[in-house]
């Protein structure tokens, strides 16, 4: 299998990776780890005409933190973040999900920004981070913008980048230290794509409670406060796409996501 | 052709490789490397995992162009590893291969196992081995070897790597966008079924009427065009874009009608990706009071081939009811005589074409 013929660029920074895409509008896409765009490409879903690399860019490599919030660089990889090797939010939450995505072989390469900009709804990143109200933050000439991830997909596979935007790296605030936190994903085969996925952030010290659900037809399901229930779930998955059976998964990975988070 | 300077097993290989081969072809073709072996193409069944600056890769979805400056390592530069010695005997002992298709790449996931997760049980690695697919083994014999060569504690475990560099990031200087959202509210039935309803604020004869001329609807729907009619046959093209996604299915619709209703058994391909769509619907146009109507739609589909992996149920349920929405408003603005409203499109020019600007650009004197 062979993509349909594509030009590659392999910009030295980011403001030239942003020129690149800026000069080919429309026609040129970037490539990160190539862990989502690569299937796509040979199986010739995706024909852009051009390629811009970035996984190999030292801005987007970088971590930071403070005392709020951790930020992790876009094209950090998920076996960087499982190794420990980026700081977290506490008690190893973001070293655990990327853990738990795909195989060792493809989390070398896929990277947490490529992997929120795919769009997936069933990606582990973008229902986790979510919950755990994380931001994207993009880069642009002019400075860059925080985009909300409960607002970052505007549907499946869409995301609300303008064209020519680039992620730079995702702000994920720290939890208090009482927080608790609950994942769950039902896959019929370990590391792959979830049929039904929730998690969940009960910290009342910081006011939040908070459940997402992702692998529906479009973004991820965000329930706040009191919507946090088995049932107001299933209310506000109507609108999803999903079959009876998928709801009734969907609604007991909830409720597995919520006794963890009880445990 | 991009040229480019990589380590394939300890030598220094310079090449020139068109961007869209993939490192496993380059390896396999351009360096007659063999033993890295070819399943999925896309990632899934871990056939082609070779070592990339020593951490196992897919070579399937790396692109050679891509690892200038990497030290690429196949399953023939392991003869001399030790812990790929152990476990090649421990793989004959344990009947751990039987065609071997699977084996190269198992090897080198075997080897990551061994020196990443000393302490591995047995359910870990077969956890491990999920991203591993042997079609032959049963995989009982594979983690037999797996542990009969951890039981040998081999010294050479991985060293941890160190923290990732502190960074700064972009200030952020603009507030958060406001966003719009898809907002179509699918009514679904188990299976892949799609049931839709339109609801339209037409009399139900005029748009009774539209529904007979197969070419009006069609001019409704987003992405689709009507190459010919003959009889109750309609051929046509459909393009369906979901992100950078596009799919062109092309086919065949055979429609009929009875009163106020009627069936569409329609199939297409998309000759690109090879994705295949079929659909059986039965519509009916019901009355909604004097000035109103309803179309529902009944519709059993199969979504098979490449896009069928990334346009799951769900997906696939949402993406159809935008689509159904885009249609009703279509067809009422069509039907009071209103002009469609065209829908934003940023189009990939093909190669060629950009070739052709280039060359003209060139021309007239630009760049
Ligand atoms: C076999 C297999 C199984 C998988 N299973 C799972 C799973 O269980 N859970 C899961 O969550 N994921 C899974 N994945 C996907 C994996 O996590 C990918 O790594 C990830 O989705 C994409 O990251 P990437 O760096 O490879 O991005 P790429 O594939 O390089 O890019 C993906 C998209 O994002 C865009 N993009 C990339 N970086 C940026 C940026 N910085 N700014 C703007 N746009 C950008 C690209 O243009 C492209 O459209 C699986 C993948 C494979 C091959
Ligand atoms: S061929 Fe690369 S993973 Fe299947
Ligand atoms: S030995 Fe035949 S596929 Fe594994």
């Amino acid at each position: 299998m062979k993509p349909a013929p594509f030009e590659l660029a392999r910009p030295a920074n980011l403001a030239e990776a942003a020129a690149a895409l800026a000069q080919n509008l429309g026609e040129a896409r970037l490539l990160a780890g190539g862990q989502s765009l690569g299937p796509m490409l040979n199986l010739r879903l995706v024909r852009p005409a051009m390629l811009v690399a970035i996984a190999h860019l030292p801005e987007l490599g970088a971590v930071a933190e403070d005392a709020d919030a951790v930020t992790i660089g876009a094209a950090v990889t998920h076996a960087a973040i499982a190794d420990g090797r980026t700081p977290d939010v506490g008690n190893r939450i973001l070293a655990r999900i990327a853990d738990g995505i795909a195989y060792r072989a493809v989390r070398n390469l896929g990277t947490i920004g490529g992997s929120l900009c795919h769009g997936d709804p069933a990606a582990d990143w973008l229902t986790t981070l979510t919950a755990l109200g994380a931001s994207a933050i993009t880069w642009s000439k002019t400075g860059g913008r925080a985009i909300p991830l409960a607002h970052f997909i505007t549907g499946a596979f869409r995301t609300a980048l303008a064209p020519g935007e680039i992620v730079q790296a995702v702000r994920v605030p720290r939890p208090s230290s009482q927080a608790h936190w609950g994942y769950y994903k039902a896959c019929r085969k370990p590391g792959e794509f979830a049929h039904a996925m929730a998690a969940v952030l009960d910290d009342s010290a910081r006011g939040v409670r908070r459940a997402v659900i992702g692998a529906a037809g479009g973004p991820p399901v965000v329930l706040e406060g009191e919507q946090v229930t088995p049932v107001a779930a299933g209310d506000a998955l109507r609108t999803a796409g999903l079959d009876a059976v998928a709801r009734h998964m969907q609604a007991v990975a909830l409720k597995r996501a919520l006794a963890e988070a009880v445990a | 052709m991009t040229p480019v300077i990589m380590t394939v097993n300890g030598a220094e290989v310079s090449a020139t490789v068109e961007p869209r081969t993939h490192l496993a072809d380059f390896l396999r073709e351009q360096l007659l490397l063999t033993g890295t072996h070819l399943g999925c193409e896309h990632g899934v069944c871990g056939a082609c995992t070779i070592l990339i600056d020593g951490e196992p890769a897919r070579a399937c979805i790396v692109y050679a162009a891509t690892c200038g400056g990497r030290d690429v390592r196949t399953i023939e530069g392991l003869a001399d590893d030790p812990i790929a010695a152990a476990l090649r005997s421990a793989f004959t002992a344990e009947h751990a291969l039987q065609c071997g298709y699977c084996t190269p790449g198992m090897l080198v996931s075997a080897r990551d196992i061994v020196r990443r997760l000393p302490d591995a049980d047995e359910d870990r690695i077969r956890l491990e081995l999920a991203g591993n697919l042997c079609r032959c083994t049963g995989y009982n014999g594979i983690v037999r070897a797996i542990r009969r060569v951890l039981a040998q504690r081999p010294q050479d475990v991985i060293v941890a790597k160190p923290p990732l560099p502190r960074g700064q990031f972009a200030e952020v200087r603009e507030a958060a966008p406001t966003v719009t959202r898809a907002d179509a509210a699918p009514t679904s039935t188990p299976g892949d079924t799609l049931k839709q309803t339109l609801r339209l604020a037409l009399p139900r004869e005029t748009v009774w009427r539209a529904v007979c001329d197969p070419a009006l609807i069609a001019s409704c729907v987003p992405g689709a065009r009507v190459t010919s009619v003959n009889g109750d046959r309609i051929a046509g093209e459909l393009v369906a874009s979901l992100g950078p996604i596009e799919a062109r299915f092309a086919g065949e619709a055979i429609v009929t009608y009875d009163s106020h209703g009627g069936q569409i058994k329609a199939h297409g391909r998309d000759p690109a990706s090879g994705t295949r769509l079929s659909a059986d619907a039965t519509f009916q146009v019901a009355e909604d009071g004097p000035q109103a109507s309803t179309i529902t739609l009944d519709i059993v589909y199969a979504l098979r081939g490449p896009l069928a992996q990334f346009g799951r149920g769900p997906v696939v349920r949402v993406f159809a009811a935008e689509i159904a929405d885009a249609v009703g408003r279509n067809l009422e603005a069509r039907l009071r005589g209103e002009a469609i409203p065209e829908a934003p499109r940023l189009r990939a020019g093909s190669l060629i074409w950009r070739a052709l600007w280039r060359w003209l650009r060139g021309l007239i004197g630009g760049r």
